[in-house]
This record gives C-alpha cells, structure tokens and sequence, in this order.
C-alpha cells in the first residue's frame, strides 16, 4: 500500500486562507512543491512561506525533488526567488515557457513597489530574480518531463491567464494532477484537454467554487458601458493596472470598442513595460484564449491605434480621456499620481480591476472612504466615481466538476478557498462522483492510501511449469494466482521456484513438519480407535486419499495420524498429528473432523 | 499611544464583535494583533489605556456563532491583555478568563475543530504566560494534558505552537520551583532561555503549595515525554517526532536539577528508540543528542551518558543515518576532535568507494560493505553523495589531525566524481566491480554535478590546493564544452572558474592549450541558444576581467581577463555582439562586463580607442531605445563606474578621454532622467551626485551624500576645508552643472511620483543649495558674491517636469505676495516662470531661464524632504489607518446599495 500525502503550506497561522499557494505533495517517496506563492500584505517575513517548517535541519535541496510553479501570479511564484535565492533551495523549478517569459516582469513590479515603501528588509534584488530565472526548466504542453528515474511531469492547458498550465505528477503508477484556477472555457480553446489519467488525487484551488458569477463578457459589456458614460459627460477614467495580465485584456478590449463605436477621447497607457508584455503576448499567442486569437488573425491586436504612451503632463489636459497607470494598488506612482489630480472631480471614475492590500489607497476607497489622509497631513476629497471589478478568470464549480469528469480522479483535494463555499463544493463532487474529497486547512497534511501495482518478473521455468500442469496461457487482462519465491534484489522483483531461489542463494532445503496432540477419551483399543477413524475420514473426506498403513498410521493426503494411549488410563487416548509445511492445507480439515470424532 | 486610536478603537471593537463573516482583508486581524504587541512590548498596559477591550473579549467570548477568524484573535488579545498581573486578576475577577480559555466552552460550541481557534488558544496562553499568576492559572485549570494532546495536531502549525508552548510552561515551572526551593544553580548560565520574561516572576510570591502543583507539571511532562517516545507502531512516528523536538528545545534551554532529571528520564527511552533504529527519527534524534551535548561541553566535563549515544550515532550500520548524524554533527562545528575525526571519515567513505581513491586509510569492512551496497542503488546513492560533497569545504578547513587525507585530495575526490558526472571512465574506480557499479549511477546527474561544483567551489579556499588549478582548469573547461551540461551546471562551472583563479592567482601554471580551450568553449558558449547560458558566459566575462592575478612570465599583476583569454581584443567582440541579444538579461550583462573590461583601461587614462567610442555610442543608442529596464540600467551605471574610476584619478579634465565622456554624460542625464524605469532614474541621480562631489569637493557647506545624515554638531574634518573656491569658481563650476543638465536631471526628479527618485534629488538639491545659497547667508542680493552666483540660470522648457516645476514657483511667488514677505520680490523675479512667461514660451517657442539659486530656495526643499522620508508608509501603515480601514470596510459591507463583492484575487 502506498501513501500520497499533500500539505497545504502557505503562511503561518492555521485556517483556511484564499488564493496564496504552495502546496507540498509526497508521492512515491518524492516530494514535490507544487507553486510558491506570496501575501502581499504583510512587510515582512509573513509575506513568505516559512521553509523551517519543512526542513530544520537539512537543506530544501535535500529534501524536496523539485518545484512546479502553475502560472505567473505572484500569489503562485511571488516567493520564488526568495526560496532559490534567500533560503538556497539549488533543485530544479519547472514552469511553462510564457509563465517563465513574464514571471520576472511582475517580479521586477512587485520589487519596486516594495523597496519603494520605507522599512523593507528582507527583499530579493533583481540579480536574484534573474538568477532564480536562471534555473527555470521550461515545460512544453503535452510533453513529458523526466525529473529523475523515477518522477516524471507532463504540463497541460489550463485557460486562467496567458502560460497557465495544469500539472500531471508521476512516480511509478501513482499520480497526482495539480491545476490552478481551470474555468469552463479552458476546454473549448485546446481540443486535447487533459487525458483520462485516473490520478491518485485532483488537487484544485476552488477560490470561486461556488460562485455563480455573471459571465466574463457581462462584466466587459460593464466595464465598456461605464468608460463609455464617463467619456460622454466629459470625465477622465483612470484604471491602475499592473504592468502585466489583465492591462493587456483590457486594453484590446477598448481598443476594438474605441474603433467600433468612432471614439475620438485619447487612451494613454503609462507603463514602459507594455511593448514588452505585447511583445510576450505575441510571442506566445498559441497560449492565449480563443478571442484573442481570433482577433490577432484579423489583425495585428497588438498595435493599437486608440492606445498612445502617457506622459505626466497629459494629466491636466482638459477634456475627456482613459489612463491605464501603474501601480494597480495606488498606493504610490504614477498611478496615485493621477489619482491625486483627478480625485476632486465627481465627473471622473477610477475602475479597479483587482485586489488591494489593506493599507493602500486602492483598499481604502473600495471600501467607500471618502477623505484620504495625504503625506504632510493634507487630505484628499473623494468625489471621482470608484468601481470594482473582477475580471479573473478563475475555477468555478463547473470548470472543476467537469476537469473531475474528464481526468476521473480517485480522490479529490480541494485548496484556497472559503471554507463555508469549499464545503458545499465538497459534497457536491461526492454526492456525484463517489469520491473522498478533502480540504485540508492550512498547515494540515491530507493523506491518501493508494495500492500501487508493483511489477514483478517471472522466470521462464516457472512459467513453463505452470504451463505444462496444463494453466491457460499468460494474459495480462486475466489476474491469476501463481507459487513461487520471491525474490528482492536491487531495486527489481522477480518471481521463480524455490528449486531456483535456492540455487541463487546457495541455501540447503530443509523440511519441516509440525505435530500436534489431540487427546479424546475412547474405550476401543488403539488399533480400533484408529480403524474407526480411518472409516470416518473416509466417509467424510471425498476426494482425499486417506489410506490405512500397515506401520498403524492413517494419513490423509501428507498428514499422518497415530494413536496412543496412556498407561494409567487406557480408556485415554492421545492422537498424533504430523504434517510438513506443504501439507497444511489439509490440516485444518483433519482437525475438525477428528475434533468432531471426539464428541461422538 | 496616538489619541486618535484610542478614540477609533472602541467602534473598531463593536464592529469587530458585530461582524458575523470574517474581514475582507485577512491580513487585518493580524496588523491589528502586530500593534498590540508592540504597544505591549513598550510597557503600554492595553487595559489602561484601552478599556474597551475588556468589554470586547467578554463580549465575542459569549458569541460562538462569530468568524472563527475573530474568535481566534479574541483568544490571542487576551493574551496579550492578560500581560500584566494587574490586568490579570481584572481578567480573572469579571470571570472572562475562564471563559475564554475554557477548553469545553470551545469543543460545545463545535469551534475546537477549527485549527484556527486551537491555535489562538495557545498562543493566547503562551503570551500571557509571563507571570506566576498565570502559571499558576493554567495548572489549576489543568490545561497540561490537551496541550499535550496538541502537540501530535493535525495541523503542523498547531502542533508547532504547542511544542514551543510546552516548553515554556517547563522552563517557567523550573525558574518557579528551583527559587521557591532555594535550589538555585547559581552558575547555571541562562541558555538562551526564552525571552528575558521569566525572570521577572514575583519568586516571592509564590507558595510552598503552587510550588508542589509546579514539580507535577514538570514530573508530568517528563513523564510523557518519556512514555510517548518511542513508538509502539509506526503510526505513531509522528509523536516521537514531536517529542523529540520538544527535547531538543528543553535541553537547550534547561538547566541543571531539570536537565539532569529531564535526562536521567528519558536516557533509556533514547537507548531504546536508537536500537529501534527509525531512519524518518535520525535527524530529530540527533538534534537532541547534541542539544545536550552541546549544552553540556559548555558546563562541564563531558556526560558520559551523551558521549555515548553520539558515539552510538555516529557508528549506526545504516549508512543512509549514519551519514545524516555525521552530517549534522559537522554542521554544529563542535569542538570534539574524536567525534569530528570520526564525522569526516563516515562523510568522507561514499567518496572513497566511487571514486576508488583512497582517501580513507582504515574503514571497518563491514560498514564499507554496507555503504557499498547503499550505494548501488541509485537514488540514495545520488542523496549521499550529495550530502558528503555539501561537507566537503568545512572538513577541509578542520584541523590537520581531525582529517583522514589532506585537502588536496579531497579535491582531486571531488574532481574525479565530476569526471564520472560527465561519463569519463578512465578514473581509478574502474579497478573493482563495485566501485564501477557505483559509479554508473552517477553518470549525467545535475544534481550531484551542482553539488560537486558548489563544492569545488568553496574547496579553493582550502589550504595548499592551489597546486590543482591546472587540473581544476582542464576539468572546468571540459565541463563547459559538454554538450549534456545543463544551464546551471554551466553556471557553476563558470563560477568555480572564476573563484579558483581569483583564489590562486598565481596562473603560471596555466598553458596555451589552456588558453585555447577556454576560449573556444567561450566562444561557443557565447552564442548558445539558450540565454541562460549566454548570459553566464557574458558574466563570467565580466568577473574575470576583476580578478587580480599574476602571471610569472610577465612578473606583473594584470586581470586574469587579460592572462587567460587575452583581455580585451577577445572579449570586447563578444561582449558587443550580446549587445544586440534578444534577451534584454543578455544585453545587461554585456553592458556590466564591457565597464568591467574596460575599468583596467580606465583607470590607467589610456587613450581612447576608436572601439571605446563606438561602444560608447551603442550604449547612448541602448539608453534611448532599448524597451527593457535592465539594459537600460546597466548603461547608466556603465558612465558611473567611467566617470568614478576618472574621477578617482583625477583625470576629469584630461582631454582624451573627457571629449568623449563628459558629452556622453550630458546626455545619459537628459536620457536618464526621462526614463520611464523609475531604477535607470535613480541611477541617473547617482550619475548627478558623482558630478556634485567632483565639482564641489572641499567646497565650504559641501557635504558629500545625505545631507540629513551629517550631525549638526559633527566635527568636520579639515580636510574638507582645505580647497576653497572663490566666488568666481562657484560661478563657473555652477554654470558647468547646468550644461551638463545636472540641474534639470536634479529638478525633474524631485516632481517625480516614483518616491525614491524624488527623495534622492531632493537630498541632492538641498546639497547644491548649502554649497551655492546656503538660507543661512540671507538674501541673495545681500553679498555680491551672492549676487554673481545668483545670476547662473537654467533653463525651464514648457513641457513635463518643467511645467511641475514652474507651478510650484508660481505658487510659492503667490504665497509670498499675499504673505506681503521680503522674499516675495525675489521669486517673482522670474518673471518668466508664471503664467504669462509659460504661454509667451509656448507661443514663441523659447525657453524660460531661471535663476537656479533662486529655484533653489523657493522649493520649500527641507519640507518636500520631510515628507518624502516620511513615505507613503507614514499614511498606509500606521494604526491608525488600520482602524480606519476596519471602519469603512464594515459600513460598506452594512449598505447593501454599495455592497460589492471585493475578492481577494490574484494580482
């Protein structure tokens, strides 16, 4: 029996905790990190896994056989760096190439908005980010990856954002698929999704699992009609953004409004890092989603024609227009820049597209604060409209119902979510799958028995033995029982007569038999007692050769029956059962019948 | 504490103990418990100055059906109330603190489940354990026996927590009852005892009878340690585990009467769990045995009892073990010369048997076996090896007599296995079967290649193995050349090279062939077409070019670029074509290694080339069109590092190489200071600051660097004083500043929204002003020295930063006009810079001028400066905005109206 056993090993602090990864999976005697994700809001050591947990004493290098990173969020890789280059952990990190590509762009972002905050210790620099790039093994989709002898990896599309990638882990003939954020759409863009693998666990965040959310192009048509309104009555939008992901989304997203409805209000974006992420996001369009796709072979999306470079001055120009400026929290840059400027003024709107930290001003207004206290105590009114949107592309319970039938999973893992909604997920798979699922809580270990099929060889003698006792041929489809001793050496098994086994051993053959004393009160002499015995095997053991030997012993097949009695009382008789070792099969059919002998 | 909190926090409290779903930030509780701890650990007691929280506790205690989230946090905040003993016994007489850490009141309500409130229950209890009250609290309330059970957890966090707290309920019962009993080992050194809190128990006030309640606390965990340790089934692997952490801990931190009794209790159960032999339990095992022993070389002679079961340790037959007990007793670098002697010969025997070198001279047959027979199978063979090597560099460092061969040898050992890496057969090992069925199991391993390489690495600093460089060369370049070696093997092996040569620096030894080969692989490694490994290439490039070495032929200290690949007619080639790599990580790598090239030249004034001043112009080309960051960046330190190494020397003004310099400097500034990366803008300003100290070095009022770092009352050396300038050379060193766009770079900075950049110029601008206008000389036209300085302009264009610029002038002028000041006058003397000048500007296409003296005092520099320091962080991460945060967050969840939901999602 083995033992698939997944730990749930984000931060410190039990309980269940959304949407920052890093999972640990011991399979087959290989452990296995699956993402290495961070908390952005904390300043300190808080924001990092705690590795002491896994290993006090040795190196991670020892102990962990390598890291698996889904996709470019930094909830999944923002601990990367400080992981290979901080703590030293020297193996190997697989990721896809796109996820590879853009990894270092968010890093560099997030870097920034770190040293540029007062306090910050503990940071990686960008040398250290490259050269934890540098040890990226990237993965192919569909290609399978030897790790070492024993484990291996195939990477498959997963949908989410551009490079993401689901992960099918496997030692010997236990497996485990991993996958990030999988949405029901990831199906329709790549026809071979993920094999019929039947892992040993599905291991899936389930941060939406329940939600029912109204579907990304309602949230689109959203977002288009408020730029719009805002456009027309004269306002400026500003969307902070990060430099990467969703910036990008959204930019083509306008960019073809822009050109459908004739809009003549200027698009800025502020990053300098935008023809660079265009640049990956050509690169790399096979990955991308089906819409973008379509679009590109219309035309080359990626030039856009609405969309020009921003300068800081632009900010005061009257009239209406739509800023994308980073950094997406505003809590500094240009972005909080801008905000500054355009705060005031109830015809302007600021969208948020995605999660700030508590502490930012991002956060703050999102949470309705109308007067914001500035540096040099001055303080900002409110009066800009502020909206929310979420345009994530993450598992819903669909997307994960229908991965389960797909890859038809023995057991079920569900990580990141609300407890309450992972709860109403977990009944939901097992009411329709029959399968255990679990939801460990942080810190918890959820472990799963498996029965690994070992391979075993079998000597052709032995083969040709059972074959000439007239056995049906070998077939792997058929399960059969077969003797022989089984030999374990170097790593392989392998079946064969003991003739044999003791020959490759050096070993004698020895034999032995066990005896066994029955006593029973009988008034006959032993001759009689033994012939009434004889007569009653004989009549109750068909099938048996039961024979009567002239040296006073019964046998029944190999076992042999005497009998004696004591000197004192003859009426007592001890019966003496002797078989070998071959013969115990018998011995217990003898045994009842004489046992029943005795109380006649 | 700040007023405004103490005002906030009651309605914080309220809407804490109303919520019913956890908080939309998770990270909020947490902060919020950050600013206890620290208003706890200033000496603030929490329930004096926020009475609110006593209300709070009682409140959420009674309401099972909040977050658990909160419910946790309750738990910790008691902890952190119950602090002081006053505060305490307020807790304990409104009956809450039974309440809360009522274990029953947890299990009925269904929460104790929840890991999270197991978890806030003990370190609720584990911060209010600082006092005999408290101790006394939790052993009349019997907590012992489910801290206990909470040690073997489900969750690895919680069992975590209760190891820790178990050990610090044992190390206060020990202060607790060691005084009350007169019994003090007044020698005994505090270990490391946790924290400096237990020593400010009340001894005195504790009783003979707690005193009797402490001993059974002490007998019953000694007691479970001793029964739960060693496993009756491999079920229960996990407990010992955690025992034997628990022991390690106490071990460390016990002392004396305790010690020996915690040892005296668990030596047969040690005996016992050694001879199970449990491989998982061989780390853990070993932690506690040099916990105690440790402990012990630093008290007193040497336990016999501990010596023995080191000695056990490192003689156990699974060699898997053995090697992790000698590996961790390496890793302690104790003072033992037995145990470390034998320590490297376990480390040192793999080794021996696959590379067949005889580094070992005796080794008991049967444990050579064994190991042999460890090693055929290829994956411990593959984590052995592994651990040996990573040993290797501190064993070589060990005294001559702890060490079974000399370090040469070990790095022809380490040498050999990478020659086996690489498949090469023709090593020693070849001679018996075993050792070649070892050695297959190596053959094309990364893993152990890495290790090997990290190894060799750290052994050129071993004493007397300069004699290998040779050897280390040859095998390094074959390394390189091997069309199987991985990105990070390649890496490493550059590395290893350029660490060996720096280390040895005598390369006599080194032939042409040498030569040849490594430049070869270079150049092939040069256009991999992985970057990974061109940009490896292109940094080793640049490292060797730093690397002194001497060469004897020459008799002269030259860099090892030059000795071994012929210095710059080689490398500057290549390092120009990964100019234009499509990896921008490549391009600024190559920038990084051409400054390094080229510093030697540099620094020597040599004449430039025609080469040098194309480069030049591929960079400023780099500077300006370049989509990456990192390119970008390189450059820009690339004209710091010429204009430094110049400076140094003093030759800014030597023609040759000042024609092309300070030009190309002028327009890294005017490029720099309008990048979009906010890293290039700061290395800009660096670029601005050399020009300042050059220009103004030994000026009166000029101090280099952060000006708000000099103590006003600091001597100042007199060294600083000795070149003065005259007016007339303020003047003109002021004037060149402008030409070079030093000011306007400065300017442009200082309104920029990346903080950093703005920060640093403004700590610049104030320098410039305490060396030109010092505020304190008075007005500007009050000397006429002043006034003739005062007469250098620069000029503000009509556009981006300018524009920023010229708006806070107007401002200020505006400010001072109303004010109806003295110095009022003179800042609307620039004329140019109001409304009017923008638009004449604009309209007639010339730029304004200003005075920069007078830009330079109308900035409100010192105040701009203050706020800067102060960061955003001095809004985002104060309590205050915390509580805030709290507030809104709950009234926008109470309307429904605006009630969105705001999911934590990616980012």
């Amino acid at each position: 029996i083995g033992k698939i056993t997944g730990c749930v090993f984000p931060l410190q602090g039990a309980g269940q905790d959304v949407g920052r990864s890093c999972i640990l999976v011991s399979i087959g005697g290989k452990n296995i990190m699956l993402d290495c994700g961070m908390h952005m809001g904390y300043n300190d050591d808080r924001r990092f896994p705690d590795f002491s947990y896994i290993t006090q004493n040795g190196r991670l290098t020892d102990f962990l056989d390598c890291v698996i990173i889904s996709h470019f969020h930094l909830d999944h890789c923002g601990a990367l760096p400080y992981m290979s280059e901080m703590v030293g952990y020297d193996g190997p990190i697989y990721m896809t190439h796109p996820t590879k590509a853009i990894c270092p762009i968010l890093l560099e972002d997030f870097r920034k908005i770190t040293v540029d905050k007062k306090g910050e210790t503990n940071f990686f620099t960008s040398q250290m980010i490259k050269d934890c790039m540098k040890k990226v093994v990237p993965l192919n989709l569909h290609q399978t990856v030897q790790v070492d002898d024993e484990l291996e990896i195939k990477a498959y599309y997963a949908g989410h954002v551009l490079g993401a990638a689901m992960v099918h882990i496997k030692v010997g003939s236990e497996s485990v698929v991993y996958t990030v954020s999988v949405n029901k759409y990831a199906k329709s863009h790549i026809s071979a999704w993920i094999d019929k693998c039947r892992p040993d666990i599905l291991i899936s965040e389930s941060t939406y699992a329940t939600t029912i959310r109204d579907s990304k192009r309602c949230r689109e048509r959203d977002f288009l009609k408020k730029v719009h309104e805002t456009i027309e009555r004269g306002g400026k939008v500003l969307i902070p953004v990060f430099a990467l992901g969703r910036a990008q989304e959204l930019c083509i997203l306008l960019e073809t409004f822009w050109e459908r409805m004739n809009l003549k209000a200027p698009i800025y974006f502020s990053t300098g890092l935008t023809e660079k992420a265009n640049h990956y996001y050509k690169l790399f369009i096979t990955w991308t989603n089906q819409k973008i796709r379509k679009t590109f072979v219309q035309r080359n999306m990626f030039e856009f024609k609405h969309i020009k470079a921003f300068d800081r001055s632009y900010a005061d120009n009257p009239g209406p227009m739509v800023v994308f400026a980073t950094p997406g929290m505003l809590h500094a840059g240009q972005s909080l820049q801008i905000f500054k400027k355009w705060a005031g003024n109830e015809k302007n709107m600021v969208i948020m597209p995605g999660y700030c930290v508590q502490g930012t001003i991002g956060h703050k207004i999102l949470n309705g604060q109308r007067k914001l206290e500035m540096e040099g105590r001055a303080t900002l009114d409110v009066k800009l409209q502020v909206e929310y949107m979420s345009f994530s592309a993450h598992a819903d319970a669909k997307g994960i119902m229908q991965l389960i039938r797909m890859a038809e999973p023995r057991n079920m893992l569900l990580v990141h979510g609300e407890a309450v909604k992972m709860e109403f997920l977990k009944g939901k798979i097992e009411q329709e799958f029959s399968i255990d699922c679990y939801m460990p809580a942080n810190g918890e270990t959820a472990t799963v028995t498996t029965n690994p099929s070992v391979p075993v060889d079998i000597s052709l003698n032995l083969l040709k033995r059972e074959m000439a006792l007239g056995g049906p041929l070998p077939d792997p489809k058929k399960p059969r029982t077969m003797h022989g001793t089984l030999i374990m050496k170097e790593n392989s098994l392998k079946l064969v007569s003991s003739e044999q086994a003791l020959k490759e051993l050096g070993l004698n053959e020895h034999q032995l038999r066990f005896t066994c004393r029955v006593q029973l009160q009988d008034p006959h002499s032993d001759p009689d007692t033994l012939h009434r015995i004889y007569t009653h095997l004989k009549s109750v053991l068909k099938g048996y050769t039961i024979q009567h030997l002239p040296d006073g012993t019964v046998m029944v097949e190999s076992i042999v029956i005497k009998v004696s009695s004591s000197a004192e009382d003859t009426n007592a008789k001890v019966l003496l059962l002797s078989w070998s070792y071959q013969g115990g099969e018998y011995f217990f059919t003898a045994l009842c019948i004489v046992k029943r002998l005795m109380y006649q | 504490m700040d007023r405004e909190c103490v005002s906030l926090l009651p309605r914080v409290c309220e809407v804490l103990a109303a919520s019913g779903s956890s908080l939309p930030d998770d990270t909020s509780l947490e902060k919020l418990l950050d600013w206890f701890t620290g208003l706890t650990k200033a000496g603030t007691s929490l329930l004096e100055s926020c009475p609110c929280l006593l209300e709070f506790i009682s409140t959420v205690v009674h309401n099972t059906a909040l977050d658990p989230s909160i419910l946790s946090f309750t738990l910790r905040l008691t902890g952190f109330v119950a602090v002081t003993e006053v505060a305490f016994k307020v807790l304990q007489e409104s009956s809450v603190l039974d309440l809360v850490f009522n274990l029953q009141h947890w299990q009925e309500a269904g929460l104790w489940e929840d890991p999270c409130i197991r978890i806030g229950w003990i370190q609720g209890l584990r911060t209010m354990m600082q006092h005999p009250k408290a101790l006394s609290f939790f052993v009349q309330a019997d907590f012992l026996q489910p801290l206990l059970q909470l040690q073997t957890d489900k969750s690895l966090f919680v069992a975590s927590a209760a190891n820790q707290m178990l050990a610090h309920v044992l190390l206060s019962c020990q202060s607790v009852s060691s005084v009350g009993s007169n019994d003090v080992d007044e020698e005994g050194e505090d270990v490391g005892r946790s924290g400096g809190s237990i020593a400010d128990l009340e001894y005195s006030a504790v009783t003979v009878e707690t005193n009797q309640d402490y001993a059974a606390v002490v007998t019953a965990i000694s007691e479970c340690l001793k029964k739960s340790l060693v496993p009756r089934e491999n079920t229960q692997l996990h407990q010992s585990l955690q025992i034997l952490k628990l022991l390690a801990l106490l071990l460390a931190q016990t002392r004396p009467p305790l010690w020996e009794k915690l040892l005296q209790m668990v030596a047969d159960s040690v005996d016992e769990l050694l001879v199970a032999g449990y491989s998982q339990l061989i780390l853990p095992l070993m932690d506690v045995i040099l916990a105690a022993y440790s402990c012990d070389v630093n008290r007193r002679a040497p336990d016999q009892r501990v010596s023995r079961l080191l000695s056990f340790m490192l003689n156990i037959r699974k060699p898997a073990d053995l090697i992790q007990a000698a590996a961790a007793f390496l890793r302690r670098g104790l003072h033992d010369l037995v145990h470390t002697a034998q320590s490297a010969r376990v480390l040192l025997l793999p080794l021996d048997i696959i590379t067949g070198l005889n580094l070992l001279t005796t080794t008991a047959d049967e444990q050579r076996f064994l190991m042999m027979e460890q090693l055929k199978n290829k994956t411990s063979c593959i984590s052995l090896i592994c651990v040996c090597l990573t040993n290797t560099p501190q064993m070589t460092l060990m005294a001559a007599d702890c060490l079974p061969c000399p370090p040469v040898l070990i790095v022809t050992a380490v040498l050999s296995l990478l020659k086996l890496c690489s498949g090469d057969s023709s090593s020693p090992s070849s001679s018996s079967s075993g050792c070649r069925e070892v050695s297959r199991n190596v053959i094309g391993s990364s893993k152990v290649q890495k290790c090997a390489l990290d190894a060799l690495t750290a052994l050129s600093g071993s004493p007397g193995v300069e004699v290998k460089l040779a050897e280390v060369f040859t095998l390094l370049v074959q390394c390189l050349d091997n069309p199987d070696s991985d990105p990070t093997v390649l890496q490493k092996s550059f590395q290893a090279l350029v660490q060996w040569m720096s280390v040895c620096s005598d390369l006599s030894s080194i032939t042409d062939q040498h030569r040849q080969d490594l430049l070869q692989v270079v150049r092939k490694r040069s256009c991999d077409i992985r970057w990974e490994v061109r940009d490896s290439t292109v940094e080793f490039l640049g490292r060797l070019a730093g690397v002194r070495v001497i060469q004897t032929t020459a008799e002269e200290a030259s860099d090892a670029s030059v000795a071994v690949l012929g210095g710059c007619c080689f490398t500057t080639p290549l390092l120009r074509a990964a100019l234009q790599d499509t990896e921008s990580y490549v391009r600024a790598s190559a920038i990084s290694a051409l400054a390094q090239t080229l510093a030697a030249s540099w620094q020597q004034g040599a004449a430039l080339t025609q080469e040098q001043t194309e480069i030049v112009n591929q960079l400023l080309e780099v500077l300006s069109w370049d989509t990456e960051g990192f390119a970008r960046r390189a450059v820009v330190r690339y004209f710091i590092a010429w204009l430094s190494s110049m400076s140094s020397h003093s030759c800014v003004q030597s023609p040759a190489s000042s024609s092309l310099l300070m030009p190309s400097v002028r327009s890294v500034l005017s490029r720099g200071s309008a990048d979009l990366d906010w890293e290039v803008k700061v290395h800009t300003l660096e670029l601005a600051e050399l020009l300042l100290d050059e220009a103004f070095s030994g000026q009166r009022g000029y101090t280099k660097g952060n000006p708000t770092q000099t103590h006003p009352y600091a001597v100042i050396p007199n060294t600083l004083h000795t070149r003065t300038h005259n007016e007339e050379d303020v003047v003109g060193v002021l004037n060149s500043l402008v030409q070079w766009g030093v000011v306007s770079a400065l300017l442009s900075g200082l309104v920029d929204c990346d903080r950093p950049v703005a920060l640093r110029a403004c700590r610049l601008l104030i320098t410039l002003r305490e060396v030109v206008c010092p505020l304190s000389l008075g007005a500007l036209d009050a000397t006429a020295a002043m006034a003739t300085v005062a007469r250098v302009t620069c000029e503000l264009p009509g556009c981006g930063w300018a524009r920023e610029i010229r708006k806070m002038l107007v401002m200020k002028a505006k400010d001072a006009n109303a004010e109806g000041g003295v110095s009022g006058g003179e800042v609307v003397n620039c004329d140019d810079c109001g409304e009017a000048g923008q638009e004449a500007a604009s309209v007639g296409g010339q730029t304004p001028c200003v005075s920069v003296c007078e830009v330079l005092r109308s900035l409100d520099l010192d105040e701009r400066l203050d706020v800067l320091t102060r960061s955003s962080d001095h809004v985002h991460n104060s309590p205050l905005s915390l509580l805030q945060d709290i507030l809104t967050a709950s009234s926008a969840r109470s309307q429904p109206d605006t009630q969105q939901e705001v999911i934590a999602d990616c980012y």
